[in-house]
């Protein structure tokens, strides 16, 4: 069970990828803004700490400067140096916002703040009761040394990205959370399938060999197409129960590898389906040269009988299938009822069916991939609603 | 006597035509006062602040000159009175009043 339960959840589906992504995209969008909002009020609730702070000097600074301002004022006959400070630059406005004087690199001052930071500086406005040398706003400039600056980023990186990976673990549990479900119904479902293929074998087996074994010469021509219908319904059957051995089974068996002439097998598998492939009218195109390849036979002879019977299946009456191969390439194309675009991604993903008319449980193609990834080929999907698909395989 | 008039108004009149509203209104009378007409200047702009304003506040008070607003000092005015009404036009006063500004104000004048 354990090692069931292994396979079945080391890897994702596509389709569990894309809905796992979709959460993640925006679980992680979520917590970038919901992060963004907190550093932006941590910073400014740091910054008005730094400026309450900050404030104090600085009024200081304005009283001294006012106390200057107005013995310049009643000595204005007398002096016009404009009283300086090392601490501090500074700057005279009348109230009409005219400057009278300035020592400051501002040009814009923010009348309506009383203290604010523009340009890396400090500003601080006093309104003045006296207007001493007509002034009414004094303003008074110090450098914002930029520690405290520093000091709330690297705040805000640290706690930000310890806050950032407490969430996204949350968010990785909460996906797992959420995938659980889905998760545990497809182990649900591969146990009932391993359990029930263990008891298909042998009866199937029987029916197989006994349709090869009938005297068809004896038989009357309904009965003929009653027993080939039978064989074409047995070999269905037999297929599906290859497929489910392949994919219950197949991790406890070790890979048979060989150099398989292609040829002789894919005659061999149109052999099989020959049956099916003229009850539905299909004409059948070959078009073969000798090509090889070193792989476990059955495996290939999956891959085929999936393509073949997918080919088969999703075909109209009358329909054509071709099968052309060439060095390092096969394609099996059909005249069936293609796919959508949008669906071609999904299309190998396990239990996906997207024709619920046809029976089947949607593994075929799921255990071609495994197989085209196992060995490191490649398959390409070309697909026209209503016109038919091809597939092309390369190695 | 005749001479000492004419002299007078030779005086009197190249005295107004040579020189503006203000040196012609203000400067004379203010003359014999001992604060200077810059000192007083500097008191009404204390009170007052901007041109706008100063100019305004100037303007209301040489008509309606009042012991109550003065911004002379209580003493000052018990030595001096209050000064009488002005009687000049809206438009000398104005003139005289903006060279008074033009004279005394802060702007371009600190180092
Ligand atoms: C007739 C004399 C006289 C003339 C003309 C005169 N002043 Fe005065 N002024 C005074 C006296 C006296 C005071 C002080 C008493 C007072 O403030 O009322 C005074 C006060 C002032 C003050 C202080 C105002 C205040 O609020 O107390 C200013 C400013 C002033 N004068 C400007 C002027 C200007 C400008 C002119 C010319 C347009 C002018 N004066 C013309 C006599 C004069």
């Amino acid at each position: 069970m354990s090692v069931l339960k292994n396979k079945a959840t080391n890897s994702l589906l596509k389709s569990e990828k894309k809905s796992l992504f979709r959460f993640l995209v925006l679980y992680t969008t979520m917590v970038i803004v919901l992060m963004v909002l907190l550093s932006a009020f941590y910073y400014q609730s740091q910054e008005k700490f730094m400026l309450a702070e900050e404030r104090a000097t600085l009024s200081k600074y304005a009283y001294i400067q006012t106390k200057r301002l107005k013995v310049l004022h009643h000595f204005f006959d007398e002096r016009d140096t404009y009283p300086r400070d090392s601490r501090f630059r500074s700057a005279i406005y009348d109230n009409e916002f005219a400057k009278i004087f300035s020592l400051i690199k501002e040009e814009n001052i923010q009348f309506d703040k009383e203290i604010y930071i523009a340009d890396k500086m400090i500003h601080f406005i006093e309104t003045l009761d006296n207007y001493y040398l007509g002034a009414r706003y004094l303003v008074i400039e110090v450098e914002d040394d930029t520690q405290w600056r520093a000091e709330i980023w690297k705040h805000i990186f640290i706690y930000g990205s310890v806050a950032f990976l407490v969430f996204m673990l949350f968010g990785f549990y909460l996906a797992k959370l959420f995938l659980k479900p889905m998760r545990d119904s497809i182990v649900l479902l591969d146990r009932f399938i391993k359990d029930t293929t263990h008891e298909l074998n042998a009866p199937l087996s029987a029916i197989l060999a006994n349709i090869e074994m009938m005297d068809t010469d004896i038989m009357a021509e309904k009965n003929k197409k009653r027993l080939a219908r039978i064989n074409i319904a047995a070999k269905t059957v037999s297929t599906l129960y290859q497929d489910l051995t392949f994919l219950t089974l197949e991790h406890e068996r070790h890979n048979e590898d060989e150099p398989v002439d292609i040829k002789p097998l894919l005659e061999d598998r149109v052999e099989y389906f020959n049956a099916w492939i003229h009850s539905k009218r299909l004409e059948c195109f070959m078009d073969t040269e000798d090509a090889s390849i070193v792989i476990d036979k059955r495996k290939f002879t999956r891959i085929v009988d999936n393509l073949i019977s997918n080919a088969i299946k999703y075909n109209q009456r009358g329909g054509s299938i071709g099968i052309k191969l060439r060095k390092g390439m096969l394609m099996i194309w059909d005249t069936g009822i293609g796919i959508e675009k949008e669906k071609i991604p999904f299309m190998f993903d396990r239990y996906m069916r997207f024709n619920e008319s046809e029976g089947g449980f949607g593994i075929g193609l799921s255990i071609v991939k495994k197989i085209v990834d196992e060995y490191h080929m490649s398959i390409e999907v070309e697909s026209e609603i209503k016109k038919g698909t091809r597939i092309i395989l390369k190695w | 006597m005749v001479k000492k008039f004419l002299f007078a108004t030779v005086v009197l009149t190249s005295y107004t035509a040579a020189q503006n509203a203000y040196e012609r209104h203000c400067v004379p009378c203010h003359a014999s006062l001992p604060t200077s007409l810059q000192g007083m200047f500097m008191n009404h702009l204390l009170v007052y602040g901007g041109e706008h304003n100063f100019k305004a506040a100037l303007k209301h008070y040489l008509r309606y000159p009042s012991k109550d607003i003065s911004v002379m000092s209580d003493l000052f005015i018990d030595n001096f009175g209050i000064k009488e009404k002005s009687t000049l036009s809206d438009k000398e006063l104005n003139e005289a009043i903006d060279i008074y500004w033009d004279k005394y104000k802060v702007f371009g004048k600190l180092k």
